[in-house]
């Protein structure tokens, strides 16, 4: 059906492997439009149905009423609520993401432009380091089941799963700070807060990636040794290959496909930011800006927010889904 | 303003100094750090919502404003009155509606240029204009300025409208030394309100530079284009932005053209870091000079013989107090009222609870201000006078049914858990609390009147003069500040009478009369003053701490005399 309503140069572009991704992938953005329809018109439901208004604050001075009202109508907040859907509609059309109400004449997508650099810096780097760290554990310690590897490894991924991030990362400062600060006299220490592309990444990044390299080498070890007692590997030990090969070529590639399953959404979680990995170490980053707009219902803030995390996680999982193509060759593009 | 919870948001406290040149120690040249280690580290907390200081409502704004601009006066170190700072002096008619401002001659902008009267209207102007809906106001056109009483009537979508309300203000420009402010009502606290950090003076030229020339009134994205940038947030206070790290930091320098004296600080840096360990970790490690001790650490810092000695206890020009729904029985019974406010220990909450970092206060006004006066102990702790009250009130069945609303914070939690389990052990009554998202109890409770007992309340000073205070328990005001709506017959005429009133002896006993008229009444149950505990290390010398500073900031109103010893 959808082939015939191709004309028939593309029809013969569908017929070649490439052609067919290409295609899949062009099909897939498209289908972003409806998907961030819906998200937009799901928040922004859900946000004007949550009690407290954007000036009221949770402590502190409150706005007079008469300042209030002609806030609600600086900001349009007088109009009907369906009229102010399609009037962001009609903005976010036009690429425009709106002002904030917390910050004043600051743009949402300034606002995110400002804080996602810091977010986006140390999720990729606790994602590089979860994919060496994280696969490997685990690949080790399937090779190594019921060994003292396997047993250290998967007591590490237990602990590290089960501590919160914000115990670990409180610990951290603790230790790696404040102690080691007074310990050395304020020689060797990891600042306690703070970014820079320096030592103070160190504690966020490994704070943030904790959990998922644990998950990861969990899921790995679990996968490999699925994949360990498959005949084919068997054949591969059989014909006498070398551990290297049979491992990378024959046991890992099998075996990596559920991970690289979980790690597009892993990466969409890390890339969003953490609020608490940014609240303990002061990151001026999105998650926390995501956090504090919704508890100031500063709603263009909200929304811009959502679309952004919603576009992430789309095109992540798209990268999943093509990288499927070229891990698993029985993967058809439907 | 309104105290809600422990949030940052809440403190501005003007008023009597309680501890002077803190940091003590001798200046000499031989022990003052060089010039490029004279830099100051302090925690902010909350980036401003805004640079412009007309648009600001919030004293973590505040810290960067009263930095970056001056208004024309601020409280004296005692804080007993004003003193100069934009203007050199003023004067006042004698029907107590003109108010005319001499301008200090030699006051300049950090760009060079010097600051003239119609800067002074020109930024009154922008905070006065309804279309900006500036946060802060209110002091400004309720009852005070000639014209500006109808703020909220204006139709802020026609620039026509918007004009001819600010052109009918009561403010002119003289001459370029001469600001003059014509008043609705006589107004015997409004040199006060001329000491309000968003009552600036702005540069119209830059303001219409950075919007690309001029624009309508109406127009508030172009009123406001220039205030994100630090090359265009010209101002004429003795630092100016250097650097604007948004949500980290900013950087402040010293205004090459301020009036006084040159600052030896040649940089402050104010963090915004939002939660208190961090930064209290921050300290310990010597990447903060200043910070406010969470309430989980004061007794570990107590304990420390290091820290200790950093320590400064900090009074507040506060009060917190609890109110009552008096719209409802039997909370509209008083008899049941001063039940409660009796049946509190207030020194048990403070020591058991605040970790010391109070003053039990049963009273309104809090002490450091003119109107402290704790002898009335009408709502003093006596628990055996309590009950007798309740049993005489014949309503402690009823009260039993009252709920007690709850922010939901670990701060406010604990207090009103101290508060139920007092009631329960002094007067007999179990009281429930309602905890309740704090985002939404001010508009979904608070203002529409659903709520039984409500705490903590509170106030902290706009500025050290009664009229601040006593205006919250006004009849008007119900719903808006007098969250618990009592009204006091003859109490409106008196604050009236007395914040008119240019007789500085008829008017302290007219408050006092109103404070007694609140206390005997229990329109509220008076609690506690809260203090400030903050750590400063030793090197920062020169400090002088009042109550007018930021709470997370001792010594801010007047950094520019601090210094930074060697180390």
């Amino acid at each position: 059906m959808r082939g015939a309503l191709l004309p028939s140069q593309l029809r013969a572009i569908t017929s070649t492997r490439s052609g067919a991704l290409a295609i899949f992938i062009v099909r897939r953005i498209l289908w972003m439009i409806p998907i961030l329809f819906f998200v937009i018109l799901i928040t922004f439901t859900l946000m004007h149905l949550a009690p407290g208004s954007p000036w009221d604050k949770a402590g502190g001075r409150q706005l007079s009423d008469t300042v209030i009202n002609n806030l609600n109508i600086r900001y349009g907040l007088n109009k009907p609520v369906a009229q102010q859907f399609l009037l962001y509609i009609w903005s976010v059309v036009h690429f425009d993401f709106g002002l904030s109400y917390q910050y004043q004449n600051k743009t949402v997508s300034g606002l995110l432009l400002e804080s996602w650099p810091y977010t986006a810096t140390i999720g990729l780097l606790a994602f590089l380091l979860i994919i060496p760290v994280g696969v490997g554990l685990g690949v080790l310690a399937a090779l190594r089941q019921n060994t003292r590897i396997d047993y250290i490894t998967m007591g590490f991924a237990t602990v590290a799963a089960s501590f919160p991030n914000f115990v670990i990362g409180a610990l951290m400062v603790v230790v790696l700070s404040v102690l080691a600060y007074k310990a050395t006299g304020g020689n060797f220490y990891l600042p306690a807060a703070g970014f820079g592309i320096d030592d103070s990444l160190i504690m966020p990044v490994v704070t943030l990636a904790l959990l998922p390299i644990a998950y990861t080498a969990r899921l790995t070890r679990a996968s490999t040794l699925d994949t360990i007692r498959q005949d084919f590997v068997r054949t591969a030990w059989a014909k006498g290959l070398p551990e290297r090969l049979v491992v990378i070529r024959h046991i890992l590639k099998n075996s990596l496909i559920p991970v690289v399953t979980t790690l597009g959404p892993t990466f969409a979680f890390l890339v969003t930011g953490s609020v608490i990995v940014e609240t303990v170490f002061s990151i001026p980053g999105i998650g926390r800006a995501f956090v504090v707009a919704i508890e100031s219902r500063d709603y263009p803030m909200i929304l811009g927010t959502t679309v952004l995390f919603s576009l992430v996680i789309a095109v992540a999982n798209l990268v999943v889904d093509v990288a499927y193509v070229f891990i698993d060759p029985r993967v058809r593009l439907t | 303003m309104q105290i809600g919870s422990w949030s940052r948001a809440l403190t501005l406290a003007i008023g009597a100094v309680f501890l002077a040149a803190c940091g003590g120690g001798g200046q000499t040249s031989a022990n003052l750090a060089s010039p490029d280690k004279q830099i100051l580290r302090a925690n902010d907390g909350t980036e401003p919502n805004s640079l412009d200081p007309t648009q600001q409502t919030y004293t973590y704004e505040r810290a960067v404003a009263i930095q970056t601009y001056d208004s024309l006066f601020r409280a004296k170190a005692d804080s007993s009155d004003v003193e100069p700072l934009g203007a050199q002096s003023f004067d006042v008619s004698s029907d107590g509606l003109t108010y005319t401002f001499h301008l200090r001659q030699n006051a300049k902008w950090s760009d060079g240029k010097p600051v003239t009267a119609s800067d002074w209207v020109y930024g009154w102007k922008h905070l006065l204009n309804p279309a900006l809906a500036a946060g802060y106001v209110d002091p400004f056109f309720d009852q005070t300025i000639a014209g500006a009483s109808n703020y909220g009537s204006v139709d802020t979508t026609s620039a026509s409208a918007v004009d001819a309300y600010l052109n009918g203000l009561g403010l002119s420009a003289p001459d370029p030394n001469t600001f003059v402010v014509k008043l609705d009502h006589p107004a015997a606290y409004f040199k006060w309100v001329a000491t309000l950090w968003m009552a600036a003076p702005l540069r119209k030229d830059v303001i219409e530079q950075a919007a690309g020339g001029a624009f309508s009134s109406t127009d508030t994205t172009k009123a406001e284009a220039w205030a994100n940038n630090a090359a265009t947030i010209i101002g004429n206070g003795p630092y100016k932005i250097k650097e604007i790290a948004a949500k980290d930091h900013i950087t402040l320098v010293p205004n090459p053209n301020y009036w006084a004296a040159a600052p030896k600080l040649q940089q402050i840096t104010y963090y915004y870091i939002a939660d208190g360990n961090t930064a209290y970790s921050q300290y310990q490690t010597g990447a903060l000079d200043i910070i406010n001790v969470p309430l989980a650490d004061v007794t570990v810092v107590r304990g420390d013989p290091k820290l200790s000695k950093e320590a400064k206890l900090i009074p507040t020009l506060s009060q917190y107090w609890i109110s009552f729904n008096t719209k409802e029985a039997p909370l509209d019974d008083a008899k049941v009222r001063l039940a409660l406010a009796k049946s509190i220990d207030r020194d048990k909450l403070v020591s058991d609870i605040e970790h010391g970092n109070g003053k039990p206060l049963p009273t309104f006004i809090p002490k450091g201000m003119p109107g402290y006066d704790p002898s009335d102990n009408a709502q003093s702790f006596d628990p055996a006078a309590a009950k007798k009250l309740l049993a005489d009130s014949g309503k402690a069945a009823q009260l039993a049914k009252m709920k007690l609303l709850t922010r939901n914070t670990t701060g406010n939690k604990t207090v009103n858990q101290f508060l139920a389990d007092q009631w329960q052990t002094n007067l007999g009554v179990t009281i429930q609390l309602d905890v309740v998202d704090s985002k939404t109890v001010t508009g979904q409770h608070l203002r529409k009147g659903v709520f039984d007992i409500y705490g903590l309340d509170g106030w902290i000073s706009d500025y050290p003069d009664q009229q601040d205070w006593f205006d919250i328990f006004q009849s008007g005001s119900c719903h808006s500040l007098n969250w618990g709506c009592l009204n006091i017959p003859g109490y409106d005429a008196l604050i009236s009478k007395a914040d008119a009133e240019s007789d500085k002896t008829q008017r302290a006993k007219d408050y006092t009369q109103a404070q007694k008229m609140l206390i005997d009444t229990a329109v509220v149950a008076f609690l506690y003053q809260p203090y400030e505990y903050d750590l400063v290390k030793p090197y920062v010398q020169g400090l002088t701490v009042t109550t007018t500073d930021d709470q997370y900031l001792p010594g801010d109103s007047r950094y520019n005399q601090a210094y930074i010893t060697q180390h």
